[in-house]
């Protein structure tokens, strides 16, 4: 288990990446260990790293023809069996997979061919031809790491293209035994990165966007929607269109959209309806503020209506004032240069790396709707007096159940992402999770919430670790869409029951502080368990009841298929196995 | 990338006034190679742009595989700039005495006449 800053890497290989250690350690960001295993030794690298304690991430960057050997005969002419090649990556499948066990993610580099291997040239995509042979070889190893949710292929070739023709340096080779030029490896640095921030749950989830000359060519105020140069015959109008198509695939992948933009409002929005060609229309946008008053504003009174942090968010605006105000007023949103050529707009967009995600779910499917089921709930509540009586008015059900295999995705994303309401901002693999689950005294619950508006999805993890009497609350973790809604009282009473039945003593709660989860702190200083401020320990003496909120339903699932309840050496021998029950509180 | 004790690392040491300006060329690319090179080095492997700077032998800072990189960098930047290939690991580059790695200086000389005669005794710009 490991926190996000001072991760570790240990780099893999049988040639030199002396220089991929190097661009990987002296790149801004989250600050990076790196060590790297002796050149030659993949198997017993990844099998018993020396550094494996303590190390989070492995990158295993190998060349085909020393992990597949026969590959090494079909480079040089000779007939083979491709079961063979087949059989050989297997085993090289069967060895990463062993090394999850050493690691919380490996990052494998898909295998490449130096450009000068042209192979038979007219032959090469045709029987055993070079690059025939080695788009299988690549295929059958995703094939193999499909289902292996701590390994990941990063794409090599990706990196070659973009080095340009010298990527391969028969020179470095013979002097330093590195085969490529230091750009595939400031390249593959890049990638290694983002994949670390995107299995540290780092993503950005929000880009807010400018509309005059960003998402459309043209100022709308002045020109009026009919004119503003989108699509069309115009090689502009395609630009912007091809920009907005690129948001929109964004938020096909579950990040959010937002407008913030300087304009009278009723013509903005005017234009977003009317235009014939406009792609994002009004229902894509998670949230906007379009007005005269300081960019910087609105953005942060934006990223707080949708409960995000400010860490999640990237600014995207033509204009290099507004930029320049928005990183002085808010350092922490990533706001992108951008370039003055329109036509670059959507390929500058797709090429960033900060929305990458270890994972997809249903939920970052349809986080639109999502959020477009909370803007209606936030609407409803203008026109109802007290919270208490809004929060009643929604018909709030929240679901428990014990950590079911189909949810374990979700709830490794959930713990990998949410930083606000996180208790200890524990981050784990589903190795990692499934380990620690193992000990009998260990519990770990996952919740969803509905209502009337709709289905918010798996938003919410408890997990307890049970010792002597008292049992220690390790992870409790809600999603900022459902915060406020009196999830986490329910979270706490379940909590509380569920220990008291057992006959505990006490429920305890280490907070552990990181800069973006003080609104836990928050809660639970609210919450009326008892504070020890030395200890950062909350603790609860479980003679007491704890109430649940009034107005939320609780609904507790058996896992499906988990009949039996587990046997707990004692102390959770009386586990609830209680099917389907319905409380209302 | 970092750019700690980067810019330290800029032109120290006073260079003679009369450099020709085809030598002062060849400098700026090697120059340019120093910088790209510097991006992907540990700080205390990082050299300084100056003609007396070792690239290689007693004193110098670069192990092989940092002189390795410095040598592809600037072969690519010199073509580039020059518009053909020059080896630089022709001549018994890494000879204590005559060397053209034994310091920028030493290269940039080397590089300038090189490509002078390779263009047929005409001078680089």
């Amino acid at each position: 288990m490991a926190h996000t800053s001072n991760l570790k890497v240990h780099l893999i290989s049988d040639f030199n990446l002396e220089t991929l250690a190097h661009y990987l350690a002296n790149e801004d960001g989250t600050r990076l260990s790196v060590s790297v295993a002796p050149f030659g030794q993949v198997v017993p690298a990844l099998l018993q790293p020396t550094h494996a304690e303590s190390t989070d991430f492995a990158v295993a960057w190998v060349s085909p023809e020393k992990i597949v050997p026969t590959f090494a005969d079909a480079l040089n002419s000779l007939p083979v069996r491709e079961e063979a090649i087949l059989a050989e990556i297997h085993q090289f499948a069967d060895c990463l997979r062993e090394s999850q066990k050493h690691f919380r993610a490996v990052f494998v580099v898909s295998w490449t061919l130096p450009l000068h291997r042209r192979g038979n040239g007219i032959l090469t995509l045709k029987g055993q031809g070079l690059r025939k042979l080695l788009l299988q070889m690549n295929l059958k190893l995703a094939e193999e790491l499909e289902n292996c949710s701590g390994i990941y292929l990063l794409d090599g070739q990706r990196w070659m293209e973009m080095a340009g023709k010298n990527a391969y340096s028969p020179k470095l080779w013979y002097l330093a035994k590195a085969p490529f030029h230091a750009e595939v490896f400031r390249r593959a640095a890049s990638d290694v990165r983002a994949a670390i921030s995107a299995v540290s749950g780092a993503a950005k989830k929000l880009v807010i966007v400018d509309l005059d000359n960003t998402l459309w060519g043209g100022v709308v105020g002045d020109l009026g929607w009919q004119n503003l140069r989108l699509g069309g015959h115009d090689y502009l109008g395609e630009a912007y269109l091809d920009f907005q198509r690129a948001l929109k695939m964004l938020s096909n992948r579950g990040i959010l959209l937002a407008i913030a933009s300087k304009n009278e409002e009723s013509v903005a929005l005017e234009a977003l309806e009317k235009h014939p060609e406009m792609v994002l229309r009004l229902k894509d946008f998670a949230g906007y503020r379009i007005n005269w008053n300081d960019k910087a504003a609105n953005i942060a009174e934006l990223v707080a209506e949708l409960n995000l942090g400010l860490q999640s968010a990237v600014f995207i605006d033509d204009n290099p004032v507004e930029r320049a105000r928005v990183r002085e007023a808010l350092p922490e949103v990533y706001v992108p240069e951008w370039p003055n050529d329109k036509t670059l707009y959507a390929s500058q967009i797709l090429e960033m790396d900060c929305f990458d995600s270890a994972y997809t779910t249903a939920e970052d499917l349809s986080r639109q709707e999502l959020y477009a089921a909370d803007k209606s709930r936030r609407t409803a509540a203008k026109g109802i007096g007290s919270t208490e009586e809004w929060l009643r008015s929604l018909n709030t059900e929240v679901a428990i159940e014990e950590l079911s295999d189909g949810d374990r995705v979700r709830v490794v994303q959930l713990l990998n992402k949410t930083n606000q309401m996180n208790l200890s901002t524990r981050r784990a693999s589903e190795q990692e999770l499934q380990a620690w689950l193992r000990q009998n005294n260990r519990r770990l619950w996952s919740f969803r919430v509905k209502d009337n508006f709709g289905d918010s999805g798996l938003i919410g993890i408890l997990s307890l670790d049970i010792e002597s009497g008292v049992a220690h609350i390790t992870d409790f973790v809600l999603s900022c869409r459902v915060m406020g809604r009196h999830v986490e009282q329910a979270m706490v009473a379940f909590a509380v029951r569920y220990c008291a039945r057992l006959g505990l003593e006490e429920l305890h709660a280490k907070y552990l502080p990181t800069p973006k989860n003080k609104p836990c702190l928050n809660f639970w200083m609210s919450s009326g368990f008892l504070f020890d401020e030395t200890e950062n320990r909350f603790s609860w003496r479980l003679s007491q009841p704890y109430s649940f909120p009034e107005g939320i339903k609780i609904r507790e699932v058996s896992p499906q298929g988990d009949a039996a309840p587990r046997s707990q050496a004692g102390v959770l021998c009386d586990a609830e196995n209680e099917s389907l029950s319905l409380h209302t509180d | 990338m970092t750019m700690d004790g980067i810019k330290s690392l800029e032109p120290s040491i006073k260079e003679p006034a009369q450099r020709s300006a085809h030598l002062d060329g060849v400098l700026g690319v090697i120059y340019e190679s120093v910088s790209d090179l510097n991006m992907q080095l540990p700080p205390e492997q990082r050299i300084e742009k100056s003609l007396a700077t070792i690239l290689f032998g007693g004193g110098g800072k670069l192990d092989s595989l940092g002189l390795a990189n410095f040598i592809v960098i600037t072969e690519q930047k010199l073509e580039e700039r020059y518009g053909f290939r020059i080896d630089l690991t022709e001549d018994d580059p890494f000879s204590p005495t005559s060397g053209h790695f034994r310091t920028i200086d030493a290269l940039a000389t080397y590089v300038s006449e090189l490509a002078a005669r390779r263009q047929g005794g005409g001078t680089l710009s």
